[in-house]
């Protein structure tokens, strides 16, 4: 009688489980939940950048945010920064359920964690957004991978590490990889008169790169004024 | 340095320091440099986006773009085309107008040799050109900076676009005005051995323009028949400053562009005093 209860007990506990794993939209409630616990943080942030035809030394900054989507990197100096930030854009597309349809369309294990691939379609036909795939660690549940293709800005991919603010989902580092074509300049127009062209046939199409971000020293919920977003950084 | 070259030398000094045509390059300069740092000042946007039309539809700029070390970087780009004109305009005319004008009869009849008097005008031609140099380097850098700020450079080459960090520029800069002095001394030492051949002062100032045009030309094609031409071309290496702003430097190819440089300086003012020295006066 009480190897029956068991069973039917252990049964009815995975199948919980299973409901859970399989369910695009109570994954996406969870990450959410933990979104929700964030209305504002700051945080130190060091820039490395591997972009073609770009060179670019790494660069420090602070970084801030506030729901739904107020983002500003604020450096001492020059950097590129995607027009499609998968920090700013995350938090707004996936809380805005009404605007989208979620499908799991598999598994696959990211930095060693078992991840469902969450497709998000939108619903409406005016919204930039054409399809969002994120991959959601289903025991956390973090975003660890993400790709967000628009209708501007093509597709662009990031992948997040997490750390001791993982229960805020606030990555400890996230690397943003898009492609984009290689920047050249006729060597006439750039006045690189002895400089020889390259033996090398020119590569054709667009080659990839990325911009990676680490994070520290979050500060959360700390009400900053608004006027970080615009002011303007001292040189 | 013997007295007698030493009043020679300043002589000369206070020669090229009165004679009108010295000051054309001093004004020159000041009007370009007012004239470009108003223009950016006004339509700086607009040079921002060529330089970043390629990354645009991606990414946001982020950071002061038109800053003081990319406005001093279009200026002495701009600039130094016609700088080799400003200085010709006055060394062309150091030995050769005083043929033309007769008071070289006067000069010569001083008991110092003729390779000193040779001397003495190239080192006064130095002399302007460092200042003529140094005017720049404060407008353009120093104005620059006071107008438009600090700020990392961004420089566009046919290969990548560089962001420099603008801490990192001081030495960069004094590398870069220090090759662009050895070039426009390879300006000068040319256009006094030029005035030391020719008699009138029009033709050694016009044959420099000529010479550098042509070698500039040749510079510009890249044509295998005039690779084995080019490193040997001054023109070639008076662009070497630019190497400053790349990243990594290629060290080497400022040695060897320095040398080359150097090198000119030296067979030129060699051949000017040795040439000076034999020629018949007949004026």
């Amino acid at each position: 009688m009480i190897r029956t209860y068991l069973l039917t007990g252990i049964l009815l506990f995975s199948g919980l489980i299973a409901t859970a794993v399989d369910d695009p939209q109570a994954l996406i409630r969870a990450v959410n939940k933990k979104f929700m616990l964030v209305a504002d943080y700051k945080a130190n942030v060091a820039m490395q950048f591997q972009l073609p035809g770009v060179k670019m030394d790494q660069l420090s900054g602070q970084v801030f945010y506030k729901r739904p989507d107020k983002f500003r990197i604020k450096a001492k100096g020059l950097f590129f920064m995607p027009k499609q930030n998968p920090m700013q854009q995350v938090g707004k597309l996936l809380q805005d359920t009404a605007s989208y349809t979620a499908v799991i369309s598999g598994y696959e294990t990211v930095q060693g964690r078992r991840c469902a691939m969450v497709n998000i379609i939108p619903l409406r036909q005016d919204m930039d957004l054409i399809l969002g795939k994120f991959w959601i660690d289903v025991q956390t549940p973090l975003i660890y991978k993400s790709q967000i293709t628009s209708k501007n800005n093509g597709t662009i991919e990031s992948e997040s590490q997490f750390g001791d603010m993982a229960a805020y989902a606030l990555p400890s580092s996230m690397t943003i990889r898009l492609e984009m074509n290689k920047i050249k300049m006729p060597k006439m127009m750039a006045a690189d008169l002895n400089k020889k062209s390259s033996s090398k046939p020119a590569t054709i199409g667009k080659e990839k790169g990325s911009i990676t971000m680490r994070f520290s020293s979050y500060v959360l919920n700390s009400r900053f004024p608004d006027k970080v977003f615009t002011e303007a950084v001292p040189e | 340095m013997s007295g007698g070259f030493k009043a020679l030398v300043y002589n000369e000094l206070i020669k090229t320091i009165r004679r009108p045509r010295s000051f054309i390059g001093f004004a020159v300069i000041f009007f370009v440099c007012i004239l470009l740092q108003g223009a950016f000042y006004k339509d700086g946007k607009e040079i921002l986006g060529f330089i970043t039309q390629q990354v645009d539809t991606l990414f946001d700029v982020q950071g002061n773009a038109i800053n003081g070390n990319l406005i001093c970087f279009i200026i002495l780009q701009s600039l130094i085309v016609q700088m080799p004109l400003l200085v010709a305009l006055v060394t062309g005319d150091l030995i050769s107008g005083e043929t033309a004008t007769g008071s070289v009869r006067f000069l010569l009849s001083r008991p110092a040799p003729r390779w000193q008097v040779v001397l003495a005008k190239w080192i006064a031609g130095m002399f302007y050109t460092s200042l003529l140099l140094i005017f720049l380097g404060v407008l353009a850098l120093f104005g620059s900076h006071l107008i438009f700020g600090d700020g990392d450079l961004m420089y566009l080459n046919s290969e990548a676009l560089t962001v420099i960090r603008a801490n990192d520029m001081v030495w960069r800069w004094t590398g870069a005005f220090g090759i662009a002095f050895l070039s426009l001394s390879v300006v000068a030492s040319l256009s006094t051995l030029l005035s030391a051949i020719l008699d009138n002062s029009i033709t050694p100032i016009v044959s420099v323009m000529a010479i550098i045009i042509i070698f500039t030309i040749i510079g510009m094609f890249d044509l295998p028949s005039f690779d084995p031409i080019k490193p040997f071309l001054f023109t070639t290496h008076m662009i070497a400053w630019r190497s400053f702003f790349e990243d990594p430097i290629p060290k080497g190819d400022i040695i060897f562009s320095a040398g080359v440089l150097l090198l000119h300086i030296i067979i030129f003012l060699g051949v000017s005093m040795y040439h000076y020295q034999r020629k018949d006066i007949t004026a």
